[in-house]
């Protein structure tokens, strides 16, 4: 008996084990965890909103290994083209990631001109390539082919110095043709050049952080010991976008800053909306080691949304136009979808591709349900369709109830249809308390429009009944003194 | 009955240099009143964190702890008082230990008359309201250090300035007694550590 109870013991864990290897231990097909923070400023773990779905090497397009890849732009026409600076040339694939064709140099003035370590381009909406040639100091204008149309070289000006090296790292164009160069060891702002290619200006400026401690500490020193510290000038401008109302969106990689992502007005001045619990910054909590996120690529999703590029955790992070933070997804590491040296990001209809320097391949990325749902509802809600969004949102919680912002979407809808009350709650889930403020405010105001007759019948009743007790306890005391008098 | 426990107090927080007075040489404070407002004020702080407006309330809720919050009122108090009386009695100052827990307790009142209309109407309050909630809540906190100076004044028959710094002494003391606890209680704890290893040393060699 003892004998059959034990075989029978030493099987059930025999299988036991089987059964606990044949589930697989994660459940989540990502190779990296994805996280939003909330409130509190905690990152709260979150459902995945992009898994990764393929790479794109050199390899399987059926050309030689890219190399050191710099760029990567999606035309407005659907085509991708791939600045593969270590070879010199521009791959372009079809929107199905087929092979196009390749563009390794392009004739001028009658000889053949190829691109030396070029750092960015663009394509406009008439397939013209902007090439930030920075080896060459030069940006080059190509049409569709690879036919040149025009140069910009170093700009002849009088605010810029003679000792001035031009040299462009990346660049954006907008609808009218203005180029808009990211230049290196250029800190005034970002190079804005005509159509034509002549320099106008600077715009959007990084200002200096102000460092108090370091400020005094240059007080107290010495003219030989100050000449000896750094000096402090903005930092550089990392990368360039441009939206479709011709607001340029830039980053910049200076650690301290806490607005590291700038959308510039025609003017140059910041006119980002940071109306989320938190800096538009990438992330907002990490030890010293790796510390802050360096972004260093922005693209402009449309709808309003913006995904930046942290090179230190390799993360993307993506923000709607308020200012509030998506989702994110990405990080460091050698499987696919992991990231070792990323340097752009793109979109192609609904995918997100990521350029690999470190592994010389495009990594392309594709929305889950949950960042399907997302970005349907944040653009429903950006076109002003609340009622619409409201669907959408509510799904949204069912994979993730911990997302504020659809609490926060649901509310402002009720509240559009004047449901105060019922928005009172979603607002306080969101934890938006100027939302909630404003509903607040209608909803006392209609209790007390609802409720005021009753209230002021009984304060009179109440007022009436205190002033009888009054004369009754008067009256009452008053005969009693009487009776002891005996005047009855 | 009445007269002491609401009546007195009442009279105290609108009159205080009359009453703080009458406390000292007519004996009429009451410790039992002292500690109900300590007590009521630990209370007060509580249901504040805990049932204030949304608009107005800013803690997280995860992190609201009862005894952590009787804690941060009741050392202090009792640091105060113990602070106080052993700077007073170096510098002349008249009041007993007893008359110091009185002042210190009886100041606490208006925290707590003004605390509970406050945490009411503060779920009432839209955004631009709630300047007010602040305002009053701040008048509270003003208003109980008045009568702590006053009191202090009172009891200890002190002038203004020296009131001022036996105020500020108290409050240096109460750090560095502080300090000696945890100076204490840290030694004690290396103490206790020492024993316990001699005593195992001991255990296992023989």
């Amino acid at each position: 008996m003892a004998r059959t109870v034990k075989r029978w013991l030493v099987l059930l864990a025999a299988v036991s084990l089987l059964l606990v290897n044949a589930v697989p231990a994660a459940a989540s097909p990502a190779p990296y965890e994805s996280y939003n923070y909330n409130y509190w400023k905690e990152a709260v773990p979150s459902p995945d909103a992009y898994l990764p779905e393929r790479t794109i090497s050199g390899r399987d397009l059926g050309i030689s290994e890219f190399k050191d890849p710099g760029d990567v732009n999606v035309s407005p026409s659907g085509l991708i083209y791939i600045l593969d600076s270590g070879n010199s040339r521009i791959v372009v694939l079809d929107p199905g990631f087929k092979l196009l064709r390749v563009i390794d140099g392009f004739m001028m003035e009658g000889t053949t001109e190829t691109f030396n370590l070029p750092g960015g381009l663009f394509v406009d909406e008439e397939e013209r390539i902007y090439v930030a040639d920075t080896g060459n100091s030069r940006v080059v204008v190509l049409d569709g082919e690879g036919t040149l149309i025009q140069t910009i070289t170093k700009p002849e000006s009088d605010i810029l110095s003679t000792q001035f090296q031009f040299q462009p790292l990346k660049l954006t164009v907008d609808h009218v043709g203005r180029v808009y160069v990211v230049a290196q060891g250029v800190y005034e702002g970002i190079m804005q050049f005509d159509e034509s290619g002549k320099f106008i200006g600077y715009v959007g400026t990084n200002k200096v952080e102000r460092d108090y401690g370091e400020y005094i500490w240059r007080m107290l020193s010495t003219k030989a010991q100050r000449a000896q510290m750094v000096l402090f000038v903005p930092t550089e401008f990392s990368n360039a976008d441009i939206d479709h109302k011709g607001f340029v969106y830039a980053t910049n990689i200076d650690p301290g800053s806490n607005e590291p992502i700038k959308r510039l007005n025609p003017s140059g001045e910041d006119v980002l909306k940071r109306f989320g619990y938190y800096d538009v910054k990438g992330d907002i909590r990490f030890r010293n080691n790796p510390g802050p996120s360096k972004l260093i690529d922005v693209k402009v999703l449309g709808d309003g949304m913006y995904s930046v590029l942290d090179a230190t955790q390799n993360r993307v992070f993506t923000y709607d136009d308020e200012g509030h933070l998506l989702y994110i997804y990405g990080g460091k590491g050698n499987q696919v979808g992991t990231l070792k040296t990323p340097v752009a990001i793109e979109q192609s209809g609904e995918h997100h591709l990521v350029l690999d320097r470190g592994k010389n391949n495009l990594v392309v990325y594709e929305p889950t349900r949950f960042g399907a749902r997302v970005n349907e509802a944040v653009a429903l809600h950006y076109r002003g369709e609340d009622t619409e969004a409201v669907n959408i949102w509510r799904e949204v919680l069912k994979l993730n109830a911990n997302y504020d912002i659809a609490y926060i979407g649901i509310g402002k809808s009720l509240l559009m249809e004047k449901k105060n009350e019922e928005a009172l709650g979603y607002f306080e889930l969101g934890m938006d308390r100027k939302s909630y403020s404003v509903a607040f405010k209608r909803h006392r105001r209609e209790m007390m429009k609802e409720h005021f007759g009753t209230f002021l019948t009984a304060a009179i009743a109440l007022i009436v009944i205190l002033i009888l007790t009054r004369v009754a306890v008067k009256w009452r005391r008053r005969r009693q003194v009487d009776r002891e008098a005996g005047f009855h | 009955m009445k007269q002491d426990f609401i009546k007195f107090p009442l009279h105290l927080i609108f009159h205080p240099i009359d009453a703080f007075w009458d406390l000292k040489s007519d004996n009429r404070g009451r410790l039992l009143v002292a500690f109900a407002a300590l007590a009521l004020t630990i209370v007060m702080m509580i249901l504040q964190k805990q049932y204030a407006g949304f608009l107005v309330n800013y803690i997280d809720p995860r992190t609201i702890n009862s005894i952590i919050e009787i804690a941060t009122v009741a050392v202090p108090f009792f640091l105060w008082c113990t602070a106080n009386w052993a700077v007073t009695t170096l510098m002349e100052g008249e009041g007993k230990f007893r008359e110091i827990v009185l002042a210190t307790g009886y100041s606490l009142i208006p925290i707590i008359l003004i605390y509970a209309p406050m945490i009411l109407i503060s779920r009432f309050m839209v955004q631009e309201e709630t300047a007010f909630y602040y305002l009053f809540n701040s008048i509270a906190f003003f208003w109980f250090v008045l009568l702590l100076f006053i009191g202090m004044m009172t009891v200890h028959q002190y002038t203004v300035i020296r009131t001022i710094i036996t105020m500020v002494l108290t409050l240096i003391v109460m750090g560095i007694i502080v300090f000696l606890g945890a100076l204490v209680f840290s030694m004690l704890q290396q103490l206790y550590e020492f024993g316990y290893n001699i005593y195992r040393e001991l255990i296992f060699r023989t």
